[in-house]
């Protein structure tokens, strides 16, 4: 502990291994091996795995076809008559199918953009600090907050005459007497603030789990050459980030997609259609107007481009550990 | 943590970095916090102290925030005349059914995916996480179709039902990894030993039990904090807290100490099941992708 000798051994101490680097005993092997007879083994794993993969298909895989017919047909309660792909013609010049993507493209952009860098910087101002345990706990809890109460708690605070943001704003001097979901110009900004007060956090967590892993070494080898901190960040910090960004980034960016529960209380796709993304326009289709086969075939665009993500998605999931899948 | 070993050099922008950073996080912590904060409050008070403000700019009449007599009547009122009983029933059996299920079929099924491969082994993986990723609107159209065929809209078994298209491609994702750790010398030697192949199985689940035990606790958390399904699936016999919450309210007359009391009854479990499960909660909010 005291003394010169220990500080001088502490340099031959191997501070940082590189995951890549350490090594498993052989016997870690999760995978049966091939010697137990493979015939009865893989039937007794399939028998295993066949209750979850029938309820997952029955709740997913036949549901598509569903949807596939659905969205063909004009579908009443009760009866389904073909159209011939009228359902997918008229999306064509639909403008608010049209607008509900470039709303849904910039609702998720401002989100993301707003939410790394403060999460980021959030970051790496707490990390290491004395309270961070406290502090991050702390921001834990709007994530906690199902999204229908974060909109409803906003909705109140956002309101013109007793929300207690809204005063805020007014006096800063930043809003009129308006509040910000009353004017089509601001709603948006309203909504995108919610989600950023929500999940923030997650993307600060995930950020503070990526510096960790940050080679402390070639930080200080940086910095005894004379490199400052902020050329330090972005020299080392902050390509030693990006693997774990990446994650957060595509993360936020499909829940953009799935979730709309703040949204719909907030504004509802109001006022007129300034914030009407196109997962609430869809809702409205489908479950407001009960127009099933025109929701069906803008759910099957919905669902196909959100694969397309989400393939790419575990495309980078599989890049970060190789081990998995 | 970094070594003392190296002399860091205190210049003027690294002060002035660590006061900025220091600030911005006072505030940060402040935005978080004040929402929740004033929604505890305004369920304690009555609906006229709750629409209190200071004029505009006035700074000093922040204080009129805590000038109330606290009542719970609010409360009162959501469970002895609103139902809100019958509701915080339903979400806690939608939530734990779900959970339940999809933490045990799920389980079943990571497991042996963890043990054998196949020939579309990873394609089957892709249709596993894609179903957990597809929008909960899109993925609802349809099966309000399917489930209204088969009566299960409005009943609890549907919502169970429901909450399960989310909740168990989650869990096989991620309980696989767990099972990835677990050596199979483990059952080999049960086995050895006489045991047969599920006894083995079973010999195993208490090396993961914490990790399934908290992945159940994200399940619970998941459905309960879902509106959409709640809303359309549920609508009519199995109405949860959050779809019920909605319902408060009315186009002329918004109940609002009603409304921030039902927000303190929805989020209060699920903080504390947050802390339960501290640990595993940025594994389990990225998919496992990221590890604390």
């Amino acid at each position: 502990m005291a003394g010169k000798s220990s500080s001088s051994l502490e340099l031959f101490r191997v501070r940082h291994i590189p995951d890549s680097v350490e090594s498993r005993p052989v016997s870690m092997v999760a995978a049966e091996p091939k010697s137990v007879n493979p015939a009865a083994s893989k039937r007794y794993y399939f028998l295993l795995m066949a209750p979850a993969i029938l309820v997952l298909a029955f709740i997913s895989i036949y549901p598509f076809f569903w949807m596939i017919y659905m969205s063909l047909h004009e579908v009443d309660i009760g009866k389904a008559e073909w159209n011939n792909f009228a359902n997918f013609t008229r999306l064509l010049d639909d403008t608010r199918f049209l607008s509900g993507w470039w709303l849904l493209f910039q609702y998720s952009l401002m989100c993301l953009t707003l939410q790394l860098i403060i999460g980021v910087f959030l970051a790496v101002a707490l990390n290491g600090s004395r309270f961070e345990k406290v502090l991050v706990t702390t921001l834990l809890m709007p994530m906690m907050m199902a999204p229908l109460v974060a909109g409803m708690v906003w909705y109140f605070l956002y309101n013109g005459t007793f929300g207690w943001y809204h005063w805020l704003l007014q006096s800063v001097g930043i809003l009129g007497p308006k509040s910000l979901l009353a004017s089509s110009s601001t709603a948006m900004i309203g909504i995108v603030l919610v989600d950023v007060w929500q999940w923030t956090p997650l993307i600060t967590l995930i950020t503070l789990a990526g510096l960790k892993r940050v080679p402390q070494d070639q930080l200080e080898a940086n910095m005894v050459d004379g490199a400052s901190p902020l050329r330090n960040f972005l020299s080392v910090t902050l390509p030693n980030l990006y693997p774990v960004l990446l994650i957060a980034i595509m993360l936020r960016f499909m829940d953009n997609f799935r979730f709309i529960d703040s949204a719909l209380v907030l504004t509802g796709g109001g006022p007129g259609n300034a914030t009407k993304i196109l997962p609430i326009y869809l809702f409205e289709v489908s479950f407001k107007f009960f127009k099933l086969g025109r929701g069906a075939a803008i759910a099957l665009i919905l669902l196909i481009v959100t694969i397309i993500l989400g393939m790419l998605l575990v495309r980078i999931f599989d890049r970060q550990q190789p081990s998995k899948v | 943590m970094a070594s003392r070993d190296v002399v860091r050099y205190e210049t003027p922008l690294s002060t002035a970095f660590k006061w900025l950073s220091a600030i911005f996080i006072a505030i940060y912590v402040v935005w978080t916090v004040l929402p929740i904060f004033i929604m505890f409050m305004s369920s304690f008070k009555d609906l006229l102290e709750a629409f209190k403000l200071p004029a505009v700019g006035d700074w000093g009449g922040i204080m009129v925030f805590f000038d109330f007599t606290p009542t719970t009547k609010h409360y009162y009122e959501l469970f002895a005349n609103l139902g809100f009983t019958t509701y915080l029933f339903n979400s806690l059996v939608a939530a734990g059914g779900s959970a339940v299920v999809s933490v045990v079929l799920g389980s079943l099924c990571a497991y042996s995916l963890s043990r054998i491969d196949f020939r579309g082994k990873s394609d089957l993986f892709f249709w596993i996480i894609s179903t957990r990723m597809a929008p909960v609107v899109a993925v609802m159209v349809p099966l309000y179709w399917i489930f209204r065929e088969l009566d299960l809209v409005g009943t609890l078994p549907g919502l169970i039902l429901a909450y399960t298209t989310f909740n168990l491609p989650f869990a096989i994702w991620i309980l696989k990894g767990f099972f990835d750790n677990v050596p199979y010398a483990i059952e080999e030697a049960q086995m050895v030993d006489g045991a047969t192949r599920f006894q083995a199985f079973r010999a195993i689940l208490p090396l993961v039990a914490p990790g399934i035990g908290a992945f159940i606790v994200l399940c619970i958390l998941f459905a309960w904090n879902d509106y959409l399904f709640a809303a359309i699936i549920g609508s009519g016999g199995a109405k949860t807290l959050p779809a019920a919450t909605r319902e408060l309210v009315q186009p002329q007359n918004i109940q609002w100490g009603q409304i921030m009391a039902a927000g303190v009854v929805t989020t209060l479990p699920m903080m504390f099941l947050g802390l339960v499960i501290r640990k595993y909660l940025v594994t389990g909010l990225t998919m496992g992708a990221v590890k604390e």
